[in-house]
């Protein structure tokens, strides 16, 4: 059992979440709302199945194309600001939501990339996303959305420098998690 | 098909692209490669869509409304920081929900850091960045996002008020 658990505790917690909101979605309004739960999770799903495809396979052939010393080279631990920038670059450029750009993201873990540029990957694409500009200007305005931009711009490449200068020697039991 | 969805596929196509013009065994690894993380993390993923579909129909977007008002100063930037992290759905659910807020009256500052809070705090996504990137990379990231929305909204303030 202590191996079961230790081997699946990610899909038992996803579970509990799903039960929490499950009860939740009961307790608001009856079985209805919890069935709408499960529909509309698989709707979107469905909605989103080609995106998916489209990231799974970009993280197979990343993975397959760019040789290791590459990847340790430009993107490894050793590669410095330069290697930061790079996946600021990428991940402000990357569209898609989370499952999009986590698949992603684990590919260059597997090929060897350093926990700094990982962070900065993602907190670029969080914070720097360039497909979301358009958006966020129609919606929130040009003042809101130039603020927000000056004042977090600097976060990707920093929060990446500061990670790796921390925690960069953490990588491999980080690995170890997704293998 | 939006544009999201048409820019990844060309991403995906030109690596195949990549790969094919390498050798055929790339192209064999490629695929298996793609194959495996989705095996891999295919159920994952749909127990992730799942839970996204619960914070859908609970609608947690209206609580929302009603709880950051018109919040303003250093506990509308908390209070903000909190909502950010539950606020579910791509730009297209949560900017206007923003909007909304914004024109009731909160200020610029708790603006600024709701959205920057929903950017990298975000409760849901965590559900895709576990099975993915694991644990430790979750902890660390998360954990250290935690400062970002409340600095972002403190330089807004002092910024311009």
């Amino acid at each position: 059992m202590p191996l079961f658990l230790k081997k699946n505790w990610v899909y038992i917690l996803l579970i509990i979440v799903i039960i929490l909101l499950g009860y939740l979605a009961y307790a608001q309004s009856g079985w209805s709302l919890v069935q709408e739960g499960f529909l509309k999770g698989f709707s979107i799903l469905w909605h989103e199945l080609p995106l998916l495809t489209a990231a799974f396979l970009t993280a197979g052939f990343l993975q397959a194309l760019v040789k290791k010393e590459f990847i340790t080279r430009w993107l490894g631990k050793d590669s410095g600001v330069k290697g930061i920038l790079l996946a600021c670059l990428g991940g402000g450029l990357i569209p898609g939501g989370p499952y999009a750009y986590y698949p992603i993201a684990n590919a260059l873990l597997k090929s060897g990339a350093g926990l700094g540029v990982l962070i900065a990957f993602v907190t670029a694409k969080n914070l720097w996303s360039v497909s979301r500009i358009p958006l966020e200007i129609a919606i929130l305005g040009t003042t809101i959305t130039v603020r927000r931009y000056l004042i977090t711009f600097l976060i990707p490449p920093v929060l990446g420098i500061i990670t790796e200068k921390i925690f960069g020697k953490f990588i491999k039991s980080i690995l170890e998690n997704v293998e | 098909m939006n544009t999201a969805t048409i820019i990844l596929w060309i991403i995906a196509l030109v690596m195949f692209l990549f790969s094919w013009k390498d050798s055929p065994d790339t192209v064999k690894r490629g695929g298996l490669l793609s194959f495996q993380t989705t095996k891999q993390n295919g159920l994952l993923i749909v127990l992730a869509f799942v839970i996204v579909g619960f914070v859908n129909v609970l609608s947690p977007q209206k609580l929302v409304q009603e709880w950051i008002g018109p919040a303003s100063g250093l506990q509308g930037i908390l209070l903000a920081e909190v909502v950010g992290m539950l606020l579910p759905g791509g730009p297209y659910v949560v900017f206007p929900l923003i909007a909304i807020l914004s024109e009731a009256g909160a200020g610029i500052a708790p603006v600024i850091t709701l959205i920057t809070s929903w950017s990298t705090q975000s409760l849901l996504t965590l559900s895709f960045e576990l099975p993915l990137m694991g644990w430790r990379f979750m902890l660390i990231r998360w954990v250290l996002g935690l400062g970002i929305p409340l600095l972002a909204g403190a330089a807004v303030l002092l910024l311009w008020g």
